[in-house]
């Protein structure tokens, strides 16, 4: 252990408690901005950053005019919220950096836990891998299949998993009541 | 530092904020084409030569290079036409949806998509009573919904009028020269 935040100076903890509790506010509304513009299942993923199915790549010599029927509920997938490659660069060029200092805070934060060496390897590699699977699942399911919005949906997961256990063992660890305690 | 700011500052101002839906595309459909029960999608290819005319009389290309009419009928009987048009300002897109009796004639304009930023001026201009001023609209109309509201409404609402305009004229030029 590089540090013991068990034996940190009060104001160490509560710098650690005010941060862990930045994150999770920060989480929460990550959460719901999930659910108003993508979803929480691989298939609204996929709706999401999948590229459209029927594109022509050339444009035909003479305008085609091909018709269909349809029901009035196929006009409400275009309401599904989509993200393009164009976005996808922006989204990935301005939510990686902020992942990754996350999970390095975070990650401070599991140094000065009493965790086996073992638990510490495990969390750190889940607290950066999680942003990675969240955001290749995006790219390759805008560039090889659908199918990889399952990487998306577990790399989210993920994250909200190692912010929740790396909370739960550090407010335990400093804050617990512990015999002989001052009043 | 002044690297972490610029780029800080750069990733602020090409944030474009999320769009927010007004009215769902199948509520739209059901007001705009009452009584309808079937829909068609009738979906042009466009050519080079037509693509390039409407981009450069209406500084439009339409999504894929697809302009779609939709079509409602109710009991065989057309009911009308509907097309859904993207204007994409720096604000980003909005959305309306422009429809046509069978007559060819507006029958009605509803803003179905704007953004975080742009929704407060949608609506400003809204309740000025922008969407009024579309209706009997023919083909070869200029549509001039942004002047008649200029005086009611401040200088954002106005501006999101004229972007609306902008979509109402695409979807009379697309009318009077692909509808069949």
């Amino acid at each position: 252990m590089l540090y013991d935040l068990r034996q940190a100076d009060p104001r160490l903890k509560w710098l650690v408690t005010c941060l862990l509790a930045t994150f999770g506010l920060a989480y929460l509304f990550g959460g719901w901005m999930v659910g108003l513009f993508a979803g929480f299942t691989p298939h609204a993923v996929a709706v999401t950053y999948a590229s459209p199915e029927m594109h022509m790549a050339m444009p035909p010599g003479k305008t085609v005019v091909v018709e269909h029927p349809m029901t009035l509920q196929e006009f409400g997938t275009a309401d599904h919220h989509t993200v393009d490659r164009n976005l996808l660069v922006q989204d990935t060029h301005v939510h990686v950096p902020m992942y990754g200092v996350i999970a390095a805070a975070l990650g401070l934060v599991v140094l000065g836990l009493d965790l086996s060496a073992a638990w510490g390897y495990a969390l750190i590699t889940l607290l950066f891998a999680a942003p990675w699977l969240d955001f290749a699942g995006m790219w390759l399911t805008r560039l090889v299949s659908p199918h990889f919005a399952v990487l998306t949906f577990v790399g989210g997961w993920a994250m909200g998993a190692a912010y929740t256990v790396v909370t739960a063992i550090a407010l335990w660890q400093m804050w617990r009541p512990y015999r002989g305690a001052m009043p | 530092m002044r690297t972490l700011f610029l780029s800080a500052a750069a990733a602020a101002l090409l944030h474009i904020t999320p769009t927010v839906i007004l009215v769902k595309r199948p509520d739209a459909v059901q007001q705009l084409l009452p009584g309808a029960d079937q829909f068609f999608a009738r979906e042009l290819h466009l050519s080079n030569v037509d693509a390039h005319r409407l981009h450069q009389l209406l500084d439009w290309s339409p999504e894929d290079g697809v302009l779609t009419f939709y079509t409602g009928r109710a009991d065989a009987k057309d009911v009308g036409t509907l097309l859904f048009v993207r204007v994409d300002t720096p604000h980003g897109p909005v959305e309306v949806a422009v429809s046509f009796t069978p007559q060819h004639l507006v029958r009605g304009v509803i803003v179905t998509k704007a953004t975080v930023e742009t929704r407060p001026w949608v609506v400003e201009a809204l309740r000025a009573g922008l969407l009024d001023h579309y209706r009997g609209l023919k083909p070869t109309d200029v549509p001039g919904g942004a002047d008649a509201i200029k005086n009611q409404v401040g200088e954002l609402a106005d501006y999101i009028a004229q972007e609306v305009d902008k979509g109402v004229r695409r979807a009379l030029v697309a009318m009077s020269d692909f509808a069949a």
